[in-house]
């Protein structure tokens, strides 16, 4: 009977109780990765001069879900300590981008990603970033426990 | 590109999400249900990209093509890779996956909806 679900066969059980969430938030940033990299490259190379500042930032923020991207999907102490860097400079980013956006939109002219702290996408870019800090913290509270 | 087809399209990626998520709360990976739901939104996704193209071909642009074409290429790519993604994973975090996956395409349906109704000139 479990295995005639249509919802699915049982799920087996992942022996670490953050690789499930993980893989969701990797999924994630992925498409925020692939939908700032195409904003940027859209942006860059049909308007550049138009607001260079805030394409660029465009662009920057597009580097910086890749490289957490690749560090949560890397995993490991490496994987870890980059995607932990990308995350605290993509929170400082969509704060201080999201703050300076609404205190001088003129110097904003066009959206980034970051503009208004992401209320483009749904303030998914202010969440992000602070999902992905719980998950690394309690992946690392996990590692202390149990050196690897 | 018509707001019907992005309303279909909007309810069977909300159907896919939950279906998702229920997966998930029942401790269950994916099962055929979730197929066909994300073969359903893709056939949905490949009837708007062929009816834009046909549109466009005939002289109708939204005025920041290149945008548009980037998110209705990349709108077709959600749902295969949400599937493929969700088929690897054997615990029940496999259904998020998908979720995920599917409520990006809720989302993109409607964003490109908005640059295809911003038509140029």
């Amino acid at each position: 009977m479990p295995d005639r679900s249509p919802l699915g066969p049982t799920a087996e059980g992942t022996g670490n109780p953050s690789s499930g969430p993980a893989r969701v938030l990797v999924l994630l940033y992925a498409i925020f990765a692939l939908a700032a990299g195409a904003r940027a490259a859209v942006q860059l190379s049909t308007r550049f001069s138009d607001a260079p500042v805030a394409y660029l930032l465009s662009a920057l923020a597009a580097v910086i879900y890749v490289v957490a991207t690749v560090g949560l999907a890397r995993g490991g102490r490496g994987g870890r300590r980059t995607a932990l860097a990308a995350i605290s400079v993509e929170l400082v980013g969509v704060l201080v981008v999201g703050t300076l956006s609404l205190a001088d939109p003129s110097a904003f002219p066009d959206e980034t990603v970051w503009s208004g702290y992401g209320r483009g996408y749904g303030f998914v870019p202010l969440v992000l970033p602070v999902l992905g800090l719980l998950l690394l913290r309690r992946t690392a509270g996990r590692k202390a426990a149990d050196p690897a | 590109m018509t707001p019907s087809l992005v309303v279909a399209a909007t309810v069977v990626s909300a159907a896919v999400t939950v279906l998702g998520l229920a997966s998930t709360v029942a401790g269950r990976r994916i099962g055929l249900i979730h197929l066909a739901g994300a073969g359903l939104l893709e056939v949905l996704l490949l009837v708007q990209a062929g009816a834009a193209a046909v549109a466009m071909a005939g002289g109708t642009t939204p005025e920041d093509t290149p945008t548009f074409v980037a998110y209705l290429v990349g709108v077709l790519l959600i749902p295969v890779a949400g599937v493929l993604w969700a088929r690897s994973e054997h615990t029940r975090w496999a259904g998020s996956v998908l979720a995920v996956a599917s409520a990006a395409v809720g989302v993109m349906v409607w964003r490109l909806l908005q640059l295809w109704e911003a038509t140029g000139a």
